[in-house]
């Protein structure tokens, strides 16, 4: 009789990977839905729905423009407007950003072969420095003002 | 209201995608981002920021259940995804920097994203697919790296062992998926998969569901520029996650029923149309063309 389902060996670094992401997604997409749907109910919102839309044909840079006065660079059009719905969407939607990230270093604490353990620590420290020269970047240029439309 | 008819609008098409994607065999992303560019009034960069977010949470969706039966393997995704990491932010950047340097960047974008279109129908017409390769030689890094997997295939009723080779021919393949993914917002698992499974001699199965893992990776991963230079509005996300999510559980279902032909050529007709109308509107963007 051959091997069925329940005999097939998966590496305890893939099955740590897909948990890891398993859960992680689930709470990202619950924290994006929920701030969204009071945002879509008009309840406390940084950009409103009739700017937003007023604005959308516009490249980011100059919808933020007119939108805010200030172009965005960096994550504090998040961080600074927790209170605000539309950005507490964007939560979620960074942990969901984040979850591979995640998956990726429970796989290297799971992983036996010493070879994979250093290929994906490579691989979650460049994703770690993708976000961190942007921030860099971000703090380095400054956001750019104007008078507000 | 009229943003709410917009919203509407793109939830419904989501939905659409979401259904007919899965039974005719491409990825969400592949069509809703060329779709959105050609008909919705949004800037590209908050249409390929969406795109990103969607195509990501889809995979990020299903890669789970595929690793825990053994067809995603992170053997395969480990040294790939070094590449098309680096790759995939550098598009993000040079993507964002196109439409925002100069005036005519979004026209480009446009023109560049109906070419690349061209190329995924060229792919999804003539590419053929093997479901189990014969591999007769496995490369010395393959066999360093001990790149091999296992599965229960329900169809032989058995066990398929398999192994991988000519990641040195790959790596750069991922390198070109990973700048396309991350300056057009494309889910990208058009070009995954026959690299997978062509270069690579995975098969058909562990091709796709890889795939959807080093889609979590490389979407994630360009998304971070996105976000930074606040190009992601939840009013466009939402909806288009939502749409979707639920249109693939659909779209799952029948899927395992039927695929009709009927389906698959409907899709790639309406990649080529979105190709047609992105070159077009990019073309009429940079007064080479009328409007439409």
């Amino acid at each position: 009789m051959g091997k069925n389902e329940r005999e097939i060996r998966v590496d305890e670094m893939g099955l740590a990977f897909a948990k890891t992401m398993m859960i992680f997604t689930v709470i990202g997409i619950v924290l994006m839905v929920l701030p969204a749907i009071a945002y879509f109910m008009g309840i406390n919102q940084y950009v409103p729905l009739t700017e937003a839309h007023k604005y959308w044909r516009l490249s980011a840079n100059d919808f933020w423009l007119n939108v805010t006065g200030r172009t965005v660079t960096g994550y504090s059009w998040i961080f600074d407007h927790l209170d605000k719905t539309d950005c507490l969407s964007m939560i979620g939607v960074l942990l969901l950003m984040i979850t591979p990230l995640l998956s990726m270093l429970a796989a290297v604490v799971k992983a036996e072969d010493r070879t994979y353990r250093v290929l994906l620590l490579i691989a979650a420290l460049e994703f770690i420095a993708s976000i961190l020269v942007k921030s860099l970047v971000a703090a380095a240029s400054g956001a750019k003002k104007v008078v507000k439309k | 209201m009229d943003w709410l008819m917009w919203v509407l609008a793109l939830f419904f098409m989501t939905l659409g995608i979401g259904i007919v994607a899965p039974i005719a065999g491409v990825g969400g992303g592949v069509l809703f981002t060329p779709l959105t560019m050609a008909f919705y009034p949004f800037s590209t960069d908050f249409i390929r920021g969406a795109g990103l977010v969607m195509a990501m949470t889809s995979a990020l969706s299903s890669a789970p259940h595929f690793a825990k039966k053994g067809l995603a393997n992170l053997r395969i995704l480990a040294p790939v995804v070094i590449v098309s990491i680096i790759f995939s932010i550098l598009g993000g950047i040079i993507g964002l920097w196109v439409t925002n340097a100069f005036p005519q960047g979004k026209s480009y974008i446009k023109i560049g994203l109906g070419l690349i279109l061209f190329v995924v129908f060229l792919v999804y017409l003539f590419s053929k697919r093997v479901e189990f390769p014969q591999i007769a030689h496995i490369d010395p890094i393959s066999e360093k790296l001990d790149i091999h997997g296992m599965w229960y295939e329900p169809s032989l009723n058995k066990v398929v062992e398999y192994r991988t080779t000519n990641l040195l021919y790959a790596l750069p393949a991922f390198a070109g998926v990973g700048f396309i993914a991350g300056m057009f917002g494309l889910g990208a698992g058009w070009a995954n998969v026959p690299v997978l499974n062509l270069v690579m001699g995975a098969p058909l199965k562990v091709a796709t569901s890889t795939s959807m893992m080093i889609i979590t990776i490389n979407d994630a991963a360009a998304c971070w520029v996105y976000m930074a230079r606040g190009a992601m509005l939840a009013l466009i996300i939402v909806p288009s996650v939502l749409g979707i999510t639920i249109g693939a559980r659909i779209g799952a279902r029948i899927a395992v029923k039927s695929r009709p032909k009927s389906i698959k050529y409907l899709v790639m007709a309406i990649m080529l149309f979105a190709a047609i109308m992105d070159i077009w509107k990019g073309l009429h963007g940079l007064g080479l063309a009328p409007p439409i």
